[in-house]
């Protein structure tokens, strides 16, 4: 049922990704109506398959990130008409389970050594990330369709991508949002530590910690020096790049998959 | 029954001449009364800058004549507007109408504005239209609606004006509610700034080297005028800057602007310099967000969106068929009745004469047998004509009951009385 799940899904975000990618190869644009439908269905086989795993080890965790970044493509295509995010999450969503799918799901009791605690700590703390990549998503749409209007430039990207302020302020409100949300995640992490008891890693602690440092930074420039536009994507390209690099760099360090860090 | 289109278009006839042609609201009455009176059954004046049309339903000879003459009045110098003109009839003055409603014949392809003056046609001509008219226009208005929903006729932006719209909408969130700085008091600054204002965008300032003309512009986009030197200032403040000034070289220089959008913060500031000569320095569009677009960027968008309407042009003409054929089948059906019963009538009074006469000739018979021939002659025509009538209506059920009727009006002769 897992497995079945997460192949239906895993088909359904292929299709949403051709949806959204089709206007690029010079295809008429799918109806919106589609191309939040598509997403949606694949998400609901997808909450039934995760629903269904135990949070261990690095399959659950990539395929909990691609359930949350479909969902942050339908609200941005929903809230903000960005129709463009899709271009990104589609594909890595995509990846994403196709990777927790050859890495191996497989079902467990849902209290298989992990707390409620613990299963909020991880679920709030990937829904963080996931922000994250979406603020990352944003700031490069911002930055190609900054480059193409400059450079005069009037092809697909400047007809397809959504308005600068518009992708902007999708950056500043996925900030916003996922630095209370990375916040609590770690929070919950070092309550399941020392509250809860459940041994916890240095890697996790040390990554877990720097993704909030990286937030914070990342939200203080745009609140406290009122850094907009450009400087903004930077600063956010910059800090998920900084993330995602200090993961693989842990995970170089101890491989498996077993945990997922 | 029959319907035809005659009036002259931006393709066959100049500007010069179509100016001349055009009418005000107040003179659309009287023409088609004019047109009326010369024989036809209802009329639709559709008049713009681009074409000066005449619907008429059920158009007789000398209407098509009239037409002509009302417009080479207009023209003056003896000439003949039939020389710039087109007349066409039935089918081919439906699809006509259904073209121009979806865009197909304007001068901009697929320009959404002819669709609320074909409309404001109709309205202004309900009196004078009739029934077949009005329901040809209806369905006009349903054929543009659904091509520029259902293809992608009506994409992007065609024209240099909306392409300005549409530069402006890449690089702020929302248009509505900007504020504009308009440079010049020109024709183009005034139809850009219109087509902003039709965005929401407000114009709050008109600059212009005199400023009498800053002001009379400034009144009609309900703006503040300023001369030149007032406006740099508001480089600081306004979203959009519109330059359109009659100035021989550039105005608006790197210095001017640099100085203002210091204190704009990171605000994006876009500049569209619809000049020719350019008011705007090409180094203005290298500082920090400032984005400067001139005349032939906004005719590079115009053209790539042209040429992307033309690949929907087969999709429109599809449905612009399937409605024709649709309207055919309705007004072919209605149609038959009337023909139908002059046909009826017709033999009937070749059956009823042909009677008298052999009667005539047939004196001795008794009355009864005289009653037995005439209810002869009677069931004989109704056998006749039973498969033709059964055959005309399910030719027009089925939508091909017009051309069955132009040919049996033909045959027996009823076209004649149809003209009468």
């Amino acid at each position: 049922m897992v497995l079945l799940a997460h192949l239906l899904a895993l088909g359904l975000y292929g299709l949403a990704t051709a949806l959204a990618l089709a206007p690029y190869a010079g295809l008429r644009p799918p109806p919106r109506g589609l191309t939040l439908a598509v997403p949606l269905v694949g998400i609901v086989c997808h909450v039934v398959g995760v629903a269904q795993l135990t949070l261990i080890g690095v399959a659950p965790a990539l395929s909990m990130l691609a359930l949350f970044l479909m969902l942050l493509q339908v609200v941005s295509e929903r809230v903000f008409r960005a129709g463009a995010v899709g271009v990104f999450t589609g594909p890595l969503a995509t990846g994403l389970v196709s990777l927790a799918v050859l890495i191996g799901l497989a079902p467990g009791a849902a209290a298989a050594g992990r707390s409620a605690w613990s299963v909020l700590h991880i679920t709030v703390s990937i829904l963080g990330l996931a922000m994250l990549a979406l603020a990352f998503i944003a700031a490069a749409l911002y930055l190609l369709q900054f480059r193409e209007l400059k450079a005069k430039r009037f092809g697909q990207v400047f007809r397809l991508f959504p308005p600068l302020e518009r992708l902007d302020r999708l950056n500043h409100v996925a900030l916003m949002i996922a630095f209370p949300t990375v916040t609590l995640g770690v929070l919950l992490g070092y309550g399941v530590r020392y509250a809860g008891g459940v041994p916890v890693d240095a890697a996790q602690v040390v990554w877990g910690t720097l993704t909030w440092m990286v937030l914070g930074w990342a939200v203080s420039v745009r609140v406290v020096r009122h850094w907009a536009g450009r400087r903004a994507a930077f600063a956010s390209i910059a800090g998920f790049a900084a993330v995602l690099l200090v993961y693989l760099a842990l995970k170089l360090a101890e491989p498996g998959t077993q945990r997922f860090l | 029954m029959s319907l035809a289109v005659v009036g002259v278009n931006h393709r066959t006839a100049p500007l010069e001449v179509r100016e001349r042609f055009a009418h005000a609201a107040r003179e659309v009455p009287a023409s088609l009364e004019r047109v009326l009176a010369a024989g036809a059954g209802g009329g639709v004046l559709l008049s713009t800058c681009n074409r000066t049309e005449f619907y008429l339903a059920e158009p007789g000879e000398g209407a098509p004549d009239a037409v002509w003459a009302i417009l080479s009045e207009r023209l003056g110098g003896g000439r003949s507007a039939s020389a710039y003109g087109y007349f066409r009839r039935d089918r081919d003055a439906v699809r006509h109408l259904y073209r121009v409603s979806a865009g197909l014949e304007s001068m901009i392809l697929g320009e959404s504005q002819i669709q609320g003056q074909v409309r404001e046609a109709w309205e202004m001509s309900k009196s004078q239209a009739g029934p077949v008219l009005h329901r040809l226009f209806q369905s006009a208005l349903l054929v543009g609606a659904r091509v520029r929903s259902e293809t992608g006729l009506a994409m992007g932006a065609a024209s240099a004006a909306s392409a300005a719209v549409a530069v402006a909408g890449k690089i702020f969130h929302q248009l509505a509610g900007r504020s504009a700085l308009v440079l010049g008091a020109g024709d183009m600054a005034e139809l850009a700034a219109t087509c902003l204002a039709s965005e929401g965008v407000r114009v709050t300032m008109v600059a212009n080297r005199t400023y009498e003309r800053a002001q009379a512009v400034a009144e009609e986009l309900g703006a503040r005028a300023l001369t030149l030197d007032q406006a740099w200032e508001h480089f600081a403040t306004a979203d959009i800057v519109l330059s359109s000034t009659a100035a021989p070289h550039a105005v608006v220089t790197w210095e001017r602007v640099a100085a203002a959008i210091e204190r704009r913060g990171r605000r994006p500031l876009c500049i569209l310099d619809v000049a020719v000569p350019r008011d705007v320095e090409p180094a203005v569009g290298r500082l920090e967000n400032v984005f400067l677009y001139d005349i032939d960027d906004l005719q590079t968008v115009a053209a790539q969106a042209t040429a992307e309407r033309r690949k929907e042009i087969p999709a429109a003409e599809h449905i612009v068929t399937e409605e024709v054929d649709r309207f055919w089948t309705w007004y072919g059906g209605l149609a038959v009745v009337p023909v139908l019963k002059e046909f009826r009538g017709r033999l009937d009074q070749v059956r009823a004469q042909e009677l008298e006469r052999a009667l005539k000739r047939l004196a001795h018979l008794a009355p009864e047998d005289r009653a037995q021939i005439e209810q002869f002659s009677h069931a004989l025509l109704n056998k006749f004509l039973h498969q033709p009538t059964i055959a005309l209506k399910q030719a027009a059920h089925v939508g091909r009951g017009y051309g069955l009727l132009e040919a049996l009006k033909r045959l027996f002769g009823l076209e004649q009385r149809d003209g009468e």
